[in-house]
């Protein structure tokens, strides 16, 4: 009697920590489902910030700028750029109607005077009389531009030559080199020796987004994205063949690098690059991140 | 994209039927091993602070009337129980007998009583050295399961992509997670708690003899022999 009791009481006692143990794990689980949750709605914003391909259309390869002889150093030189994109000031008059755009053509002409007057500077006025001639000719194409248009002026046109003054301001205080160089923008005329045409930003932008289209890449697979980046120089052809891929520095997955090559090699033949600098080939430059494409 | 069918949902929603049981076993080991050993931990504290506490009234009074009445207290205790069984025989045997008799029988009385208490103490314990064995094995039994279904799928999609390899494969690892997870609690609490017991038991056989002696009223030296 006695001893049957005595199991029973002592199931009485144990029943309460089964519960506590359920309980116990019910609750792990609770929280590893709110982690869960909350991890991937942290995970959602990464998605958002890959468009930054269109924002940015290639830094180099504009109108007379690239570098012919001081490429390599150009090309190797990661000073970080001016804030401000600085431009002739009279643009700034000429297209009264977009906010944006009278901002650089505003600080271009202090600029230009800060690089042709500051002497210890020997990078950035490498070639004054180029670059001058350069920002002239651009004067010359906005006020055409802008004399020109109507109170309705096209977006694309404007914006473009914005654009290029931008970098051009860009390029000339990064010390890209003033001579007539190629349109790939991050190597300067390193590579591309045989001069490259004047309209590479917009080409390396057209060139970026079908590579972008061909690229099949998922951030997912990535471990980590630590030095997930892939360096990467393309030399194309006046047909636009993709004659050679060269990668410049090769990420630590072997899973991006693939998947780099086999975005170039599916995009290839690309649009023909534009001839006014009578180049046979150039030479562009991309940075493969996961977040997209840079140049 | 992957990103959904990453998480503890999309694991077991697209988890088999097999790995699905396996982990329900993997669970209810968890919960049991979990409940023992917060059951066992509190009493098995309990009785080796009442036994030591006892101990130290018994050999301070060294009266088996008193520390009987003392006893009382310590319900918990192993060393109380078991000293309690030994005066109640001598009790029963009162002055019939001869002193030699008397102390056998007390003898006998108090080792079944220690028996019972070893065995008190070692209830639900084997079930902590089964679930620390057993569970990692259970869980690598659903991880190959999973990992042979997932292979088979691969083969009917005909495609070798890490992609279509991963998922399949980390569902599958799941089990092996569980089995490790249920698993390691459980052999840390069996290692403790045998650890303990080995004390409480070592304690009673140690002390049955003065037990004896303080009963029957014979010096401990003579009555340990």
């Amino acid at each position: 009697m006695r001893k049957d009791q005595q199991p029973r009481y002592k199931e009485k006692k144990f029943l309460p920590w089964v519960a506590a143990a359920a309980a116990l794990h019910l609750l792990l689980f609770v929280v590893a489902i709110y982690f869960q949750i909350v991890i991937a709605s942290r995970e959602v914003k990464p998605h958002v910030v890959t468009v930054t391909l269109v924002s940015r259309p290639g830094a180099g390869g504009l109108p007379g700028i690239g570098g012919q002889d001081g490429g390599a150093e150009a090309g190797s030189a990661k000073a970080p750029a001016p804030a401000p994109a600085p431009a002739p000031a009279k643009p700034a008059k000429a297209l009264p109607e977009k906010k944006a755009l009278p901002e650089p053509p505003h600080k271009a002409s202090p600029a230009v005077k800060k690089v042709a007057l500051e002497p210890q500077k020997p990078k950035a006025v490498e070639k004054p009389a180029d670059i001058q001639k350069a920002l002239d000719r651009l004067k010359q194409s906005v006020e055409k531009k802008a004399v020109s248009s109507q109170p309705t002026p096209q977006p694309a046109p404007g914006a473009n030559i914005n654009d290029a003054l931008a970098k051009l301001q860009k390029s000339v205080q990064s010390g890209s080199g003033g001579g007539r160089g190629s349109a790939s923008g991050g190597r300067g005329g390193g590579v591309g020796g045989s001069g490259g045409s004047g309209t590479g930003g917009p080409y390396n932008a057209v060139v970026a987004s079908i590579i972008q289209q061909n690229w099949e890449f998922s951030r997912a697979l990535l471990k980590n994205s630590y030095g997930m980046e892939v360096y990467v120089h393309v030399n194309i052809l006046a047909d636009g063949t993709i004659r050679e891929i060269r990668f410049d520095r090769r990420s630590p997955s072997e899973y991006l690098n693939n998947s780099v090559k086999r975005a170039l090699e599916k995009s290839s033949p690309l649009p023909v690059p534009p001839k006014e600098g009578g180049a046979r080939e150039i030479w562009i430059g991309f940075v493969f991140t996961p977040e997209g494409i840079k140049q | 994209m992957p990103d959904s069918k990453l998480g503890i949902f999309g694991l077991l929603s697209d988890a088999g039927p097999v790995v699905l049981c396996v982990l329900c076993v993997l669970l209810s080991f968890s919960i049991g091993s979990w409940a023992i050993i917060a059951f066992k931990f509190g009493y098995l504290r309990k009785s080796l602070a009442q036994s030591r506490a006892f101990l130290d009234y018994f050999f301070d009074v060294w009266n088996a009337d008193k520390a009987f009445s003392e006893s009382e207290q310590y319900s918990h205790g192993a060393l109380p129980r078991v000293f309690r069984s030994g005066y109640i025989e001598y009790r029963a045997i009162g002055e019939r007998g001869d002193i030699r008799q008397a102390r056998a029988r007390v003898a006998r009385a108090i080792k079944r009583e220690a028996n019972a208490e070893s065995k008190r103490l070692s209830s639900l314990v084997p079930f902590l050295a089964t679930v620390g064995n057993t569970a990692p094995f259970i869980g690598l039994f659903g991880t190959v399961w999973g990992i042979m279904t997932s292979f088979h799928s691969i083969g009917l999609t005909q495609s070798a992509s890490l992609a279509a390899v991963a998922p399949g494969i980390s569902e599958a690892l799941v089990a092996t997670a569980a089995g490790l997870a249920a698993a390691i609690p459980a052999v840390m609490g069996y290692n403790y708690f045998t650890q303990q017991i080995g004390i409480i038991e070592r304690d009673l056989e140690e002390f049955s003899s003065e037990f004896v002696a303080a009963c029957v009223g014979e010096p401990s030296n003579g009555a340990a022999e």
